[in-house]
């Protein structure tokens, strides 16, 4: 996938600014069940169908040290009042070879960029997070081992809006170990049926990134 | 990444005892633990310490129907209680009553949002009970996290925010490290797991670890005007707890079937005599069916009942006990095993506080 560059920011995704940049089909799959972190989530999912978001139109631009992603999905069900829809795109370390399905695994972390709608009460929480992700729900805000808390520079932005039964988001977030990855993951939560963690649609193949 | 289910190592493992014939159900305990932990936004609904009268559907609603726990070797799917089914955190319509101009028209009332949250309460069928009169009988059931031996809660959860502390057991959750996927609230079968919604986190009862950390018990315990609640290390042998649990067998766990070895315990509540429909005195029949109190507390509750009758026969007939001198806690301060230290002589302006006030994981989460 092509990368072009912007000027003016294009957080919104309703910005004029994508009507110009080329968009990718990009297919989803459930994250496989026996690859669940636990025997908790593997027995209670087993055979409870997660994963459905068949598919996500992906585009991508970059804007100075910010990488913007814009996805798109449908997503008609009537919302859940436990769990919020959410979405993410994540990063291998460059070199690194494995396969996305698993978002990440211990000897190979990747970088994920975690959008998640919100409700009135929690306002005040980011849109995004940045988390290093070592497998299906195994995740970990980023910069917690470097400090006391959550390093709030490496935090992603995310606007998102739902409109007609289709989800629009756009995550944005540092450029260089996105391109220096090359290569991105993308995994979709569908609130309504209570995905979240590693129960979620996620893109079995990487989406290749052509930064300059 | 997740705990092993045989449990983590730990050095000791801090545990409670309820005498639940002296517990009178004012919830002095629930308020105290709310007054000092969840007061914040995101709170209203939680309580960490609740007390329902039994029999009873409990907090949240119903909560022994909503599985969990472990059952032949296999965690077992639960559900994760809801707002509604905890109930409770109501605001009231104080702006139409006070300033809408309606005072006289309009009651003060909660207002429910439709999610249905004034439908339930934390105490919600207080002293109904069961029975037919003169024979009616209810107790009341005090219940927090029980800081299990085998915390399924920790188990189920991805990012090993939750985890048994190595130095005395008690179950806690690195809030730096919860997502808020509340598998917890799902595995845990006591249903002692709230989510706030305002941090995206879920949270429970800390066993008041940073009091703990400063040889003072648990708010709820040191609380409890009825001296029932016992605080102390399982297996200090010369404890109460140690006592009542291994030695004399009168305390128990809720629902041992749950699969997950908890460590708070219950002295069964014995009930007065039921009375004859000539309102003589029955003597042979007990007031609270056996049966359902083998459906709380396993069918080890038959012989510890059988030892506190005996126990108070032979105290009626002038003899001694030292199970009853042990429940009856003449200086209350032997309820709380090594954490006597009174709050009030701890020094606690900031520089001085010497307790680590977080539940930061220290060993690595998968361990
Ligand atoms: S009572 Fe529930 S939350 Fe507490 S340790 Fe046991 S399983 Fe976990
Ligand atoms: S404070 Fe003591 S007597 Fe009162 S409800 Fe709690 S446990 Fe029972």
């Amino acid at each position: 996938m092509q990368v072009p560059e912007i000027v003016d920011d294009a957080l919104d995704p309703a910005d004029k600014a994508w009507a110009a940049v080329p968009s990718e089909k990009v297919p989803l799959v459930p994250v496989p069940i026996e690859e669940q972190p636990n025997e908790y989530i593997r027995t209670a999912w087993r055979t409870r169908p997660y994963g459905q978001t068949g598919e996500v139109d992906v585009a991508a631009v970059q804007r100075g040290e910010r990488l913007l992603v814009r996805l798109e999905w449908d997503d008609s069900d009537e919302p859940n009042t436990e769990f919020l829809d959410g979405a993410g795109v994540f990063f291998p370390d460059a070199g690194d070879s494995g396969a996305p399905l698993t978002i990440g695994s211990h000897s190979a972390p990747v970088r994920l960029w975690a959008w998640r709608d919100r409700t009135p009460m929690q306002e005040a929480l980011p849109a995004a997070r940045e988390l290093v992700a070592s497998g299906p729900g195994a995740f970990r805000p980023a910069g917690l081992d470097a400090g006391d808390g959550e390093n709030e520079g490496a935090r992603p932005d995310a606007v998102s809006a739902l409109s007609g039964g289709r989800w629009a988001v756009v995550i944005a977030g540092d450029l260089a170990p996105a391109a220096a990855a090359g290569r991105m993951g993308v995994v979709v939560w569908d609130g309504s049926n209570d995905e979240r963690a590693g129960i979620g649609a996620v893109s079995p193949n990487w989406v290749p990134l052509t930064v300059k | 990444m997740s705990q092993d289910i045989a449990g983590a190592a730990v050095a000791g493992q801090v545990a409670m005892v309820f005498d639940l014939n002296k517990c009178m159900g004012c919830q002095t305990c629930s308020i105290a633990c709310k007054v000092l932990w969840t007061r914040e936004e995101g709170e209203e609904h939680q309580w960490w310490m609740t007390v329902n009268t039994q029999p009873g559907q409990g907090t949240p609603k119903d909560w022994e129907d909503m599985g969990g726990g472990r059952k032949d070797g296999s965690p077992v799917t639960g559900h994760q209680p809801t707002r509604a089914e905890f109930g409770g955190g109501w605001e009231f319509n104080y702006d139409e009553v006070f300033y809408g101009g309606k005072g006289r028209s309009v009651h003060l009332k909660p207002t429910d949002k439709g999610d249905g949250t004034t439908r339930w309460g934390m105490n919600w069928d207080e002293d109904q009970g069961a029975g037919e009169y003169p024979n009616a009988y209810y107790f009341y059931l005090p219940r927090l996290c029980n800081h299990c031996t085998h915390p399924v809660c920790a188990s189920a959860c991805p990012t090993g925010a939750m985890y048994k502390r190595p130095q005395d057991g008690a179950v806690l959750r690195d809030e730096d490290l919860c997502q808020g996927s509340r598998f917890c609230m799902e595995a845990c079968p006591y249903k002692k797991i709230y989510f706030n919604e305002a941090r995206n986190v879920a949270q429970h009862c800390i066993m008041c670890f940073p009091r703990l950390e400063e040889g003072v018990a648990p708010a709820c315990a040191r609380q409890c005007p009825g001296r029932l609640t016992f605080v102390g290390m399982l297996s200090d042998p010369e404890g109460p707890i140690h006592k009542l649990v291994n030695e004399w067998e009168v305390a128990l766990p809720l629902h041992p079937e749950y699969g997950t070895t908890p460590n708070v315990f219950y002295v069964p509540p014995l009930a007065p005599y039921r009375l004859n429909e000539d309102m003589s005195i029955d003597y042979e029949t007990p007031r609270i069916p056996p049966e359902y109190l083998e459906s709380l507390f396993g069918p080890k509750v038959h012989s510890a009942l059988a030892t506190m009758q005996g126990e108070l026969d032979r105290v009626r007939a002038g003899g001694t006990s030292e199970i009853l001198d042990t429940l009856i806690v003449y200086n209350w301060l032997d309820l709380f095993g090594p954490f006597t230290t009174d709050p009030g002589t701890l020094d606690r302006t900031p520089d001085k506080v010497a307790v680590s006030l977080t539940a930061k994981r220290t060993e690595p989460a998968g361990g």
